[in-house]
């Protein structure tokens, strides 16, 4: 529940959606439906975890399989190098043919990250695949760090640093504060 | 008792190995695939061991591991004076021949209590029976290859018939093989086998020198998936890593055919299982062809997706929803319609 409520805070228009979705397992019944996501999410999990992808990693809330959190390192050679971003994924229960929501729970300064962290990132959106799954996901906002889109920015503040990296690099390590645990 | 056979026979299994590699001067390639064998072979009978559960089995097998293990360090000077004497042994049991029966745990629980015994004169010989006689004969060929060149070919050979052994005992290759076996080779691979005893508590006997490789080929246990734990405090230091070994992408290859375990599933092409629902793909699944793109999935899958976005999950182009409705029906249901659809898109990029 301390989830959710974050999410009503935080973002007030996704707090509907964003809601129902971890709410839904607990509340409505075993359909075969949530089973199916069920087993999905227990195989992404499986996979993930026996990928030993570096740099990202995810693993499901210790009640709700539906809630992960996820964190994601910074790549080498870019301002975010050594850096480590906490995220949260919250699964609907249309998943996969519906995108997770994603969101930065550590404090992101990037163009496509706004001060809620919430992510601009069209996969997440209109361009989700439910051939995509957790790791590209994560995968994606890892090279989306790296490599942002500048001209649909979220923080413009951000937007506009980027083209200066020195003082772009010196923003981020100011305002990176680690993830707690 | 227990412990001093295996003691002194341990050199004779473990050393030759050694001994061919200096002997031969061969290519770090060659010799690496060799190291492959070995593990390979291993594996095959340690792992046979490792699948019997009964207590006085197990204890012995530790000790043979940590014997074994010693002997690969400072008793390899041995092997020479030993290795005759092996080789009587095995002789000596030959008229026991092995019946290939599957009862490996049962004669691995006996030869167990007195592997003695069975080392000397193979005195129980109900427990010179099968068992790992199978893995004998694999040895056999292996060391048999360590005379040849063509060592890549006929390893994949070998790893192919270890890996179908595991599931249909059968292997054609290697009985010929061990049919032409020279006296000296065949020696060898006697010697190898008295590893397969120390590890199973059995008595090898007669495996490597009986000419017909073709009876003991197909007694090896379908559990021997495990035998070294790369962890393992016992674990002899000359074997190669199981890392190394997957670095072959022969050995991937062929094992993946095999079906042993740590293969890489992703060789197949056609996905065993959805990779929207994550079910296992049936033999309409798999010959349901959607998309041009080639993107598979599940029945069901498909439907979902034609009723919320239609759009193909692998590349995001909607799905030729009309084209595939015309087609079911004129061709009629099942099987044909499918695969004539999926070909006739094909056919129409």
């Amino acid at each position: 529940m301390a989830t959710v409520n974050g999410y009503q805070g935080n973002t007030p228009v996704a707090a509907p959606t964003t809601a129902t979705a971890p709410k839904q397992p607990v509340n409505t019944l075993k359909t075969v439906d949530t089973q199916s996501v069920l087993k999905r999410l227990q195989s992404e999990l499986m996979a993930l975890m026996m990928s030993g992808d570096s740099g990202i990693s995810a693993f499901p809330e210790e009640d709700n399989i539906f809630c992960w959190k996820g964190t994601i390192q910074g790549s080498k050679d870019t301002v975010f190098e050594g850096t480590e971003y906490r995220l949260s994924l919250s699964f609907p229960n249309d998943y996969p043919f519906k995108p997770p929501k994603v969101k930065f729970e550590t404090g992101c300064f990037h163009p496509n990250v706004d001060i809620y962290g919430n992510i601009c990132l069209d996969i997440l959106q209109d361009k989700w695949s439910s051939a995509y799954d957790v790791r590209t996901i994560l995968l994606s906002i890892q090279s989306l760090l790296g490599e942002p889109n500048i001209s649909s920015p979220l923080n413009s503040q951000a937007a506009q640093l980027w083209s200066n990296q020195e003082e772009y690099r010196k923003m981020v390590e100011k305002l990176y504060k680690p993830p707690s645990a | 008792m227990v412990s001093d056979s295996i003691t002194h026979n341990a050199p004779i299994a473990s050393a030759p190995n050694s001994r061919d590699f200096s002997k031969k001067k061969r290519t770090n390639r060659s010799a690496k695939l060799k190291q492959c064998k070995l593990d390979v072979r291993r594996e095959q009978w340690l792992s046979q061991v490792g699948a019997v559960k009964s207590k006085c089995c197990k204890e012995d097998q530790n000790g043979a591991r940590k014997e074994s293990a010693r002997s690969l360090e400072n008793l390899k000077p041995r092997d020479e004076d030993n290795s005759n004497d092996s080789g009587s042994m095995h002789h000596d049991s030959d008229s026991e021949s092995p019946s290939n029966s599957p009862t490996n745990s049962l004669l691995c629980g006996n030869g167990g209590t007195n592997p003695g015994t069975n080392f000397i004169g193979s005195s129980s010989s109900s427990s010179s029976v099968s068992g790992s006689s199978g893995g004998g004969c694999c040895s056999g060929s292996i060391t048999e290859e360590e005379e040849e060149d063509g060592c890549l070919d006929d390893w994949e050979a070998v790893a192919d018939a270890l890996a179908a052994d595991d599931d249909n005992n059968k292997q054609e290759p290697e009985h010929d093989r061990s049919c032409s076996q020279s006296p000296s080779e065949s020696q060898l691979s006697v010697k190898s086998d008295s590893l397969h005893e120390l590890a199973n508590g059995l008595s090898l006997d007669s495996v490597k020198s009986m000419p017909d490789g073709a009876r003991m080929v197909p007694s090896v246990s379908e559990n021997n998936r495990r035998a070294w734990r790369p962890d393992d405090a016992f674990r002899p230091q000359s074997l190669p890593n199981l890392a190394k070994q997957r670095s072959f992408p022969a050995a991937d290859r062929h094992f993946g055919q095999g079906g042993v375990p740590w293969a890489c599933n992703n060789v197949l092409a056609a996905p065993s299982s959805c990779p929207i629902c994550y079910e296992d793909l049936d033999y309409t699944d798999s010959s349901f062809l959607p998309c041009l793109c080639g993107f598979r999935l599940c029945l069901f899958c498909h439907k979902r997706i034609l009723e919320e976005d239609g759009r193909c999950p692998g590349c995001r182009k909607p799905y030729e929803h009309d084209q595939v409705e015309s087609e079911a029906i004129v061709q009629g249901g099942s099987m044909t319609f499918r695969l004539a659809r999926s070909c006739s898109m094909i056919a129409r990029s």
